[in-house]
């Protein structure tokens, strides 16, 4: 007998380490086994004794397309931003912005404020003139410097806001992170409304109170938008970048050149209630499309994208005066026509640039359906209170304009209009013009986490429903034990005794991988599971690699112990040689990946490492405990 | 014992006049394909929205695509996911849009949106530029690590190789036009491993050989390393078969591309670990013994 008692030491050593791995990852599944295991009555149950939030920090994140939920990428939008900081705006200010903004839609990929600084240098702009700065000397590319900074302000100011919406909206552990300067990710797992998050999230929510132009200025100012239109040659026109246009629905119809100036609109022009004075049509191009709705300019609904892409035609921005914002209500109203049909309509406004009072000023915003008793009875509406300081200025404005109109302006729609009756002592205010209540709860959400500092683009957006995560899971896990049944057949098969070792380590392995995602709370994607089986799939190889040596040797006649030996010897050094390569390509694909696949690779990464130490190691030692034992084997199962 | 390969001594080096110019006339057919009909890149590249719906009644394609263009609303890209469900790829001009569309082409019909992803293009361009990064990346600290652990021929041989399968990879997926989308691009690199992987294994042996066997033509000896791992490379190509085909069959919609890229890149790359990888040794290795000859008489 040649048992070496170094040899059973060694042994013993290796069967510690043994013990301690399977301890640790034993340890680490255990909450995943049992939360996996609990019936939605006994989670409640947890919830309820608040030892669930703890359960759940230990167990393997789902990734979003197993659970369901949505993946936003969100990124400021700079020209607008910009448009928005610039403190002095005339019409060579709307020429340069003008230039600047041609060259940016030629070419998006550039940086925009790179663009603004060129334009002005090259035709020799002082942009200290349009955009905050020290003093009037200030230099361009102190300027832009400075405007680069404020928009890095401001995409931090957004992240907070966007936080606390979310948090008000109630959702489970949201991701919600900075990337880079521009952007800022959102993640929000299991939710069931995601086109109501996404408008929480994204809403500007930016709440102004205005004063409205009189009714005179108004009428001097939609003659000159005919005369406008009347220059503009209709091909032209026709010919315009399609208009920014706010409303939805038919986005994608294109307005014909009739449509445009309104000739078509005759028809029902003669079964409207309101009148309309025909032989304007030629004359008055605008004021056709446009209706009088005795306290309201209308615009019948058909009209809507006719109207907005006028008042966007750059010509026509040009003349209209710099302290005026026109606007579109945000909901219709629908007028009964004299045979009986009904005509909807938006109304316009013309209002003073300038705010007199915005939603900074609000402390509280509570959402509710107006009382029985009032004259919004049954409507949805959100009561505003105001803080000190707004509450003085609601006061002042309130108080030095009696008499006039004041329009309530979310996001750049009209929500209300009244006139005002009487000063407002105490800074309430009530704000109508909502869908339903859930809008106006929206709404209260956002008004009291702030509004954004800077109109967000979503640039990206993955939602997953619910369903099909659970389906995604449920072909993981089958593709898993499949995968795994057949390399178990074939290897056993093919190996024997030892093959069913290999199978026993393989399996280690992928419980050794489950545990690390566990432990490090990293998150098991789909494409991860499938790292998961293709990890199977190459993990056998090491055990391949040695079984193979392991017969080249026993085949020459060398003695079962010393075969095994020098099989796992011989084999280490191309093992780590080939697993290398992998390993490489995983850790590229952890670094540069986006999302699911950053889950394959970490799932992918720890297959190998774990191969190595389950593949190698541990499998090893099962050899050695049957070759160094005291009862060594005389026949190799190989 | 069960052994498939038995003392085998096929002569693979000697073929490789045939399989040389087998991978030539598949790697230019992909090429033509690349130049000609170019990558059907998917929305995560090109930008656009694509939406997984289910239908809760018995509908066809055509119907389906009928009811887009009944309406004038766009030609959408449709294809089937499963019983009753399609993919739907749309590319409005604004993003936004994608599910009102989808609303007013389905009313009338019953359905649920499973899934939907929305790519806005100007990150579809970074992500592509990202993705070449990567590639480039991983391609290039694979090829320093080799050189590093092995003389330069064998890092000739293993680049070849890999682009070779890399070739065909995406030659065939420019023929029959499948997708490329992120899961395809992390197959594509995953590909890059585990063909390296092969030829690693074979290369381990050629080197050891080498040592072993001194003074005996080389093309014998990269013949007898061959032969002496088939076993092994049969084997675990055929596990890593099994499970990549598993995927491709269990894995559903979005595992599909990722599945079929690994399948191909697992039988590319085997083959090209024998007949390409190791046979570039013997051409490499004659035009170097014709420089060395000289000096080595001289000792």
């Amino acid at each position: 007998m040649e048992v070496i008692p170094d040899m059973s030491k060694k042994l013993i050593w290796r069967y510690l380490v043994i013990v301690a791995l399977l301890g640790w990852a034993v340890y680490t599944i255990m909450p995943t086994i049992r939360y996996e295991g609990l019936s939605g009555e006994e989670k409640t149950l947890l919830r309820e004794e608040g030892k669930l939030l703890d359960l759940e920090s230990k167990i393997i994140k789902r990734g979003l397309d197993l659970q369901g939920g949505m993946h936003l990428v969100l990124e400021i939008n700079v020209p607008d931003f910009i448009k928005k900081v610039a403190d002095h705006q005339s019409a060579a200010y709307y020429d340069y912005m003008e230039k600047v903004d041609a060259q940016y839609r030629e070419d998006p990929e550039a940086d925009y404020l790179d663009i603004m600084l060129q334009t002005a240098n090259r035709d020799s702009l002082r942009l200290s003139r349009y955009f905050p700065a020290p003093d009037r000397r200030t230099d361009n590319k102190a300027v832009v410097d400075n405007l680069q900074k404020e928009c890095e302000q401001a995409v931090v100011r957004a992240e907070e806001i966007i936080r606390n919406r979310i948090d008000q909206f109630g959702v489970a552990e949201p991701v919600i992170q900075l990337v880079g300067n521009k952007r800022i990710i959102v993640e929000l797992a299991g939710i069931d409304d995601p086109d109501r998050a996404k408008e929480i999230i994204h809403n500007t929510a930016l709440l102004e109170f205005v004063l409205l132009k009189d009714p005179e200025y108004t009428q001097d100012i939609i003659n000159r938008i005919d005369a406008a239109v009347k220059r503009i040659n209709p091909e032209e026109i026709a010919s315009l970048d399609s208009a920014v246009i706010s409303g939805k629905k038919s986005a994608d119809k294109e307005i014909s050149v009739s449509e445009l100036l309104g000739i078509q609109e005759d028809e029902s022009a003669e079964e409207s209630s309101v009148l309309v004075d025909e032989n304007l049509v030629a004359e008055h191009p605008f004021s056709a499309l446009l209706r009088n709705l005795g306290w309201d300019i209308g615009v019948p609904k058909e009209n809507f994208y006719a109207v907005n892409k006028i008042l966007n035609d750059p010509e026509v921005v040009r003349i209209l005066p710099n302290d005026l914002r026109v606007l579109f209500s945000a909901k219709t109203r629908t007028i009964e026509t004299v045979d009986g049909g009904n005509v909807e309509f938006y109304s316009l406004y013309f209002v003073n640039r300038e705010p007199g009072l915005t939603g900074d000023a609000v402390k509280e915003a509570k959402a509710e359906l107006g009382s029985v008793s009032s004259e919004r009875m049954g409507q949805p509406i959100v009561n505003v209170r105001m803080d000190g300081e707004g509450t003085k200025t609601w006061a002042r404005l309130t108080g030095a304009n009696v008499d006039k109109r004041l329009a309530i302006v979310l996001d750049n729609k009209v929500q209300m209009a009244p006139r005002i009756e009487n000063k407002i002592p105490n800074g309430r205010t009530v704000i109508e013009g909502f869908a339903n209540l859930p809008e106006a709860q929206d709404i209260e959400i956002v008004l009291k986490a702030g509004a954004l500092p800077a109109p967000i683009d979503i640039i990206e957006e993955r939602t997953v429903g619910a369903s099909l995560g659970a389906d995604s899971i449920r072909r993981g896990v089958n593709s898993v034990l499949i995968g795994l049944a057949l390399v178990a057949l074939f290897i056993i098969v093919y190996y024997r005794g030892a093959g069913t070792i290999a199978i026993a380590t393989l399996v280690l392995n992928i419980f050794f991988v489950l545990s690390i995602l566990a432990s490090l709370r990293a998150t098991l994607t789909l494409p991860g599971i499938a790292g998961l089986v293709l990890t199977m799939g190459m993990a056998v190889d090491a055990n391949v690699l040695i079984f193979e040596r392991i017969r080249e040797e026993y085949l020459r006649g060398k003695t079962i112990r010393s075969s095994v030996e020098n099989g796992y010897s011989r084999a280490l050094i191309t093992i780590l040689d080939a697993n290398l390569t992998t390993l490489i390509t995983a850790l590229v694909l952890w670094q540069y990946g986006s999302g699911p696949i950053r889950g394959f690779a970490v799932v992918l990464f720890w297959g190998i490492i774990f191969n190595f130490v389950s593949g190698y190691f541990i499998s090893r030692t099962v050899f050695m405990s049957f070759t160094h034992g005291k009862k060594p084997l005389n026949k190799l199962s190989i | 014992m069960l052994q498939l390969f038995k003392n085998t001594s096929y002569d693979i080096v000697n073929k490789r006049r045939f399989t040389f110019i087998l991978s030539l006339v598949l790697i230019v057919l992909g090429l033509v394909s690349l130049f000609v009909r170019g990558l059907n890149y998917g929305i995560d590249f090109s930008g656009g929205a694509k939406m997984q719906v289910e239908f809760s009644q018995t509908i066809t394609a055509e119907e389906l695509r009928a009811k887009f263009t009944e309406k004038n609303l766009r030609n959408p890209e449709i294809k089937s996911s499963g019983n009753n469900e399609y993919m739907i790829t749309l590319n409005p001009e604004n993003l936004d849009d994608a599910e009102i569309i989808l609303a007013e082409a389905l009313e009338g019909t019953d359905y649920n949106l499973l899934q939907m992803d929305k790519i806005g293009p100007k990150i579809g361009r970074e992500l592509r530029a990202n993705s070449l990064k990567a590639v480039g990346i991983a391609l290039l600290l694979v090829l320093i690590y080799i050189t590093v652990r092995f003389e330069f021929r064998f890092a000739v041989g293993a680049v070849v190789a890999l682009a070779h399968d890399v070739l065909i990879t995406l030659g065939l997926f420019s023929i029959f036009q499948w997708e490329i989308s992120m899961p395809v691009l992390a197959a594509f690199l995953t590909i890059v491993g585990y063909s390296l992987n092969d030829t690693i294994v074979i290369f381990d042996r050629i080197r050891e050989n080498l040592k072993v066997h001194k003074g005996k033509p080389i093309t014998d000896i990269i013949n007898y390393s061959i032969n002496e791992s088939l076993s092994r490379t049969v084997i675990t190509s055929v596990t890593t078969f099994l499970v990549v085909v598993i995927l491709a069959l269990f894995g559903g919609q979005v595992l599909f591309g990722f599945s079929i890229a690994m399948v191909i890149g697992v039988i590319v790359g085997t083959y090209s670990s024998m007949y390409i990888a190791a046979p570039i040794l013997v051409v490499w290795g004659h035009k170097f013994k014709e420089k060395e000859k000289p000096e080595e008489k001289k000792k």
